[in-house]
């Protein structure tokens, strides 16, 4: 349904990793907020779950990505 | 002039109320049950006329999307287990579908564009993976917190990470769908608004716009619906074979 189409398939792409990160980094965030509370340790939870939730992001992003190429694989050798 | 968002007001038509609990039949109820009963109708009209060896017009096509799902299905989860979950996944995407189509026909309202909605598939979806998981794998399944080919040292650090990720699929699923038909609508709405109050020369522009972008709406009625259960095999995919 997607695949013929270049605007279609560019824009699946686009929608599918711009929120991959951006919730990722978020869940991160919120988590380590939520430890602060929890233990009383402003603001260390915090900034450390930025960067794990970035990492997250970055993981989910990266994972995707590689699922993506191998479908442009499998299109280019068929 | 009203307010760009007021479309997705939900307006309650039947009160029920039963021990504090709002049951309501609102708008969106009644939305829903339409776009329930296109699908459910279309099936039954092809499956009440006979099944014939040369399809119909309604029968190739509804024979199209069962085939593209299920083609989708065995490539993420695999054709042996993936069996078991094509029911599921294909009256997951035509129940999508079908809402955000109805969401685009003037009047009525938009289902997906609501994050109860969608969060529900989606936390519905998560937690379908985890009970999948836990039943196929027992306590093995955690093994999945850990990537393979990490270095011992970096597991303290992997395991978090991997948590969080884990935990911002089903968010980013359902954030992704609701963001996209909300946003889609609002754009229309603005447009819609501008061509009504702009004086006459200059209100067919907006208005073109609006044609246009409705085209792009369609378009993206079926791409968020094939996003979101292209998204739900590949995690389902991944809990059965665990890496």
């Amino acid at each position: 349904m997607s695949k013929n189409n270049g605007l279609r398939q560019g824009m699946q792409i686009a929608f599918r990793l711009g929120t991959e990160l951006t919730v990722a980094t978020l869940i991160g965030a919120l988590m380590g907020h939520g430890l602060d509370r929890f233990f009383g340790t402003r603001p260390w939870g915090l900034a450390v779950g930025v960067i794990v939730g970035g990492a997250a992001g970055c993981l989910n992003v990266y994972r995707a990505a590689m699922l993506l190429s191998m479908e442009d694989d499998d299109d280019n050798n068929s | 002039m009203e307010s760009p968002l007021h479309h997705f007001e939900v307006h309650t038509i039947i009160p029920i109320h039963i021990g504090g609990l709002d049951l309501s039949i609102n708008n969106a109820v009644v939305a829903m049950w339409v776009g329930l009963a296109i699908i459910a109708g279309a099936f039954m009209l092809v499956v009440n006329r006979g099944i014939s060896p040369i399809p119909g017009k309604l029968q190739s096509v509804l024979e199209l999307v069962l085939e593209f799902i299920s083609d989708l299905v065995f490539e993420f989860i695999g054709k042996e287990e993936g069996k078991k979950y094509v029911p599921f996944i294909t009256t997951l995407f035509l129940f999508i579908l079908a809402c955000n189509l109805i969401g685009l026909v003037p009047g009525s309202y938009t289902i997906t564009s609501q994050v109860a909605v969608t969060g529900a598939f989606a936390v519905g979806i998560f937690i379908m993976t985890l009970v999948i998981g836990f039943s196929k794998h027992g306590m093995h399944f955690l093994g999945i917190l850990v990537p393979p080919g990490v270095p011992k040292i970096m597991i303290p650090l992997m395991v978090p990470i991997e948590i969080v990720s884990m935990l911002a699929r089903p968010i980013s699923l359902a954030v992704r769908l609701f963001a996209n038909m909300t946003a889609g609508h609002t754009v229309l709405a603005v447009l819609f608004g501008l061509a009504l109050t702009s004086p006459g020369w200059v209100s067919w522009m907006p208005f073109g716009f609006t044609v246009v972008i409705n085209g792009l709406e369609i378009a993206i009625a079926f791409i968020q619906a094939y996003i979101f259960t292209t998204l739900t095999c590949v995690y389902i995919g991944d809990v059965i074979k665990l890496h």
